[in-house]
């Protein structure tokens, strides 16, 4: 009884994020996420939403900032929460990515508990690189799976939607060389511990 | 009847009475729901059902600019797709009405979706979350976010400007693509170093306020009006006929 109820309440001051996650970081996260969303969504007006180069731009700039999160504050469910946030904001606001966001969140959960495994960010802050490469391939794995479902009459349009994938994946890769170098400078400026 | 249409249509924006926890109930049983279904007769009265309820949300406008974008985007797959078609073996042999499946679905998800992207606003964000009882843990970034999306938009702005200063033009999409490098120093590396100081300021302020996840924002309960409930029930009783019917003659 007392041990179920020592469980009961751990789990809501973890959810009411006692002694977890302290106000700064959560505000570092939500700014993040915001800043990732309006910037990515200003390159979709700039450029058109679909081409191929805009694609690229935008996932190399959502990666760099990721990276450069992960290095603000390394911590372990940082990442998921920044998938957790920006993912409901342009749910709450778009109506966007409904049925995807859970299988998000949960391949991000999987790469955390794999660094975590490795080490943990708090130890070793080059593991931030490997976390962003895994949970943006899984995100985009799980994307595919889902628009097999809706497409599953005509297979020709996954193989499109695996075009677009590879695309942003190769932006993400790009905006990670980026974002080393943006790491090391801001390390150097003293903006990042 | 004046008294029955003020109940479910707010005359001033011409819009229906719902709830944002209603737009987004309807918009998940949809995406849901045309994802599940496979024969024309369920998504055909999906759509019809979606359509309506597009046409009493939206401005004929927006709708009409929309649905020409899409039509243009989806003519331009299918030419693809015939190319395709000719190459590939595995796309013989299909009935055509079953091509037009997947733009079915992406038009029911359309539907529900723009009511939301048009009749969604910031501001609610905070009281919505709270009515859905979304922990601390995430509300505070969300509503930290819709706090600083402002600020984020005057700092890109004042980069422009600095940037038409310096260069003595004002930078468009092609000007950052044609100078990578002058984009990464002078817009981009700026704009992430303005990012962390206003993260550390309203992290600062934040904490001076008092603000923490477990800060109680103050909860509101969930009131569901009539306009509500008969959406949601006119939604449930369209699904399930969709679905009896699909069955019936699948």
């Amino acid at each position: 009884m007392s041990s179920e109820r020592s469980i009961k309440s751990r789990l809501s001051a973890l959810l009411d994020g006692r002694g977890f996650f302290k106000t700064h970081e959560l505000v570092t996260i939500g700014l993040f996420a915001a800043g990732s969303r309006a910037a990515t969504l200003t390159l979709a007006l700039l450029g058109g939403g679909m081409n191929p180069l805009t694609m690229i731009i935008r996932s190399a700039v959502h990666s760099a900032l990721l990276l450069v999160l992960l290095a603000k504050v390394p911590k372990t469910g940082v990442m998921t929460m920044a998938a957790l946030v920006g993912g409901l904001l342009a749910f709450f606001l778009m109506g966007q990515g409904m049925v995807t966001l859970p299988a998000v969140v949960i391949a991000t959960i999987l790469v955390e508990l794999l660094v975590k495994a490795l080490g943990g960010l708090e130890r070793r802050r080059s593991l931030g690189l490997l976390a962003v490469i895994l949970s943006e391939l899984f995100t985009r794995i799980f994307n595919v799976g889902f628009s097999y479902l809706a497409f599953r009459e005509q297979p020709a349009m996954v193989i499109m939607v695996v075009v677009i994938s590879a695309f942003s994946y190769l932006g993400i890769l790009l905006g990670l060389i980026g974002g080393v170098k943006m790491v090391r400078e801001l390390r150097h400026a003293g903006l990042i511990g | 009847m004046p008294g029955l249409s003020d109940k479910f249509k707010n005359a001033a924006t011409g819009r229906l009475n719902l709830a944002p926890e209603t737009r987004l109930a309807l918009t998940l049983m949809a995406s849901i729901f045309s994802l599940i279904f496979s024969d024309g007769i369920s998504l055909g009265i999906l759509a019809a059902a979606s359509a309506v309820y597009l046409v009493l949300e939206v401005r004929p406008k927006a709708t009409i600019i929309v649905y020409i974008a899409f039509t243009v985007m989806a003519t331009v797959a299918m030419i693809s797709l015939k190319l395709l078609g000719l190459f590939m073996a595995a796309m013989k042999g299909q009935p055509l009405y079953a091509a037009l499946f997947p733009f079915i679905r992406m038009s029911i998800t359309l539907n529900t979706i723009l009511p939301l992207a048009f009749n969604a606003r910031l501001s609610d964000l905070a009281s919505t979350m709270g009515r859905l009882k979304i922990p601390g843990l995430i509300r505070l970034p969300l509503i930290i976010t819709v706090r600083f999306i402002p600020t984020f938009f005057n700092d890109l702005t004042q980069l422009r400007e600095a940037v038409a200063i310096r260069f003595r033009r004002r930078g468009g999409f092609f000007f950052w693509l044609n100078n990578p490098v002058i984009a990464w120093r002078v817009f981009f590396m700026p704009l992430v170093v303005r990012l962390i100081r206003s993260a550390d300021e309203l992290a600062i302020a934040a904490e001076l306020k008092g603000l923490s996840a477990s800060t109680d924002f103050g909860d509101g309960r969930l009131m569901l009006k009539q306009a509500d409930r008969v959406a949601l029930s006119l939604a449930t009783i369209g699904i399930s006929l969709a679905s009896i019917f699909g069955n019936l003659y699948a």
